[in-house]
């Protein structure tokens, strides 16, 4: 088989599922993680305790992140190759989507 | 001489949580807050200044959950826990500018939430089910009132479970 099926079937990913992958490209805890998706989405997207906590046990469930060590007694979390992978197709699908947008954004103005 | 602390018995359904966290906010606002809940549906307060606290209400099942790390984020994000009521974990935060008061940002993960109660509430009634399953045979006399209570438990149940599922249909969205 050519295509790798099982990314996709994550996808797509919630915005809030989206930016806690991207922020756990390096490993970070849970408030790295609220303050680093608030700040790179530039505050179009906030996530709060009970999102992150279902996400983290969804994600880890589902072997996309895992935990690998606790600094200030917070455990970190980072994504595993598995997680890097549905990231990458995610962010693939992304281009597709902005791509149709840019095209047609001037005659919706 | 003035009171310094009161406890009130109220009843709330299941799926009320938004009506809990709208009275707390006002009992807050008027100098009473919430240090403590228990059942049957008593909330104990104390008395203190006026403030304008946002109650939130979650729903957690205790052997899924890990309490160290849940209660760690919410304590990084500004929440303060008061205590938890049959896996329902109550926090409040000061209502400011610029604070995030929900703890579910996004409708899917709110509707989580909601179904951990379904599926709560769905096992508790099996064994009703299973019960008036076995009260369609003949020997039973249909004007027992253990068999009247029975259908009613179910119905409310039923009931019960439809609430819930308005909700989460209310919160799906494009």
């Amino acid at each position: 088989m050519a295509t790798d099926k099982d990314p996709n079937k994550y996808l797509p990913l919630t915005e809030a599922t989206y930016y806690i992958m991207l922020s756990l490209i390096e490993p970070l805890h849970g408030y790295g993680v609220m303050q680093k998706v608030e700040e790179i989405s530039q505050g179009t997207v906030s996530v709060g305790p009970g999102t992150l906590y279902g996400a983290f046990s969804t994600l880890e469930k589902e072997k996309l992140i895992l935990k690998i060590k606790e600094e200030a007694r917070r455990k970190c979390y980072t994504l595993t190759p598995k997680g890097k992978q549905v990231l990458l197709s995610q962010i693939e699908r992304l281009e597709i989507m902005t791509g149709n947008g840019k095209s047609v954004k001037e005659s919706l103005v | 001489m003035e009171q310094k602390s009161m406890r009130k018995f109220r009843w709330f359904w299941p799926w009320q949580d938004e009506a809990q966290e709208a009275w707390l906010r006002e009992m807050s606002q008027q100098g009473w807050h919430l240090t403590a809940v228990g059942i049957p549906i008593n909330y104990d307060f104390e008395s203190g200044e006026p403030e304008d606290f946002v109650y939130r209400l979650d729903y957690q099942y205790h052997s899924k959950m890990d309490k160290e790390d849940y209660l760690q984020l919410f304590s990084d994000a500004n929440w303060e826990h008061i205590g938890e009521m049959s896996g329902w974990q109550y926090f409040r935060k000061k209502a400011r500018a610029g604070e995030d008061l929900e703890i579910y940002t996004d409708a899917e993960s709110k509707i989580g939430k909601y179904q951990r109660l379904l599926v709560f509430l769905g096992i508790l009634m099996l064994p009703l089910f299973f019960s008036i399953i076995n009260l369609s045979d003949p020997p039973y006399d249909w004007m027992s009132t253990l068999q009247v209570l029975i259908i009613l438990l179910f119905v409310l149940y039923v009931y019960m479970i439809i609430k819930i599922l308005l909700r989460i249909n209310q919160l799906k969205r494009l």
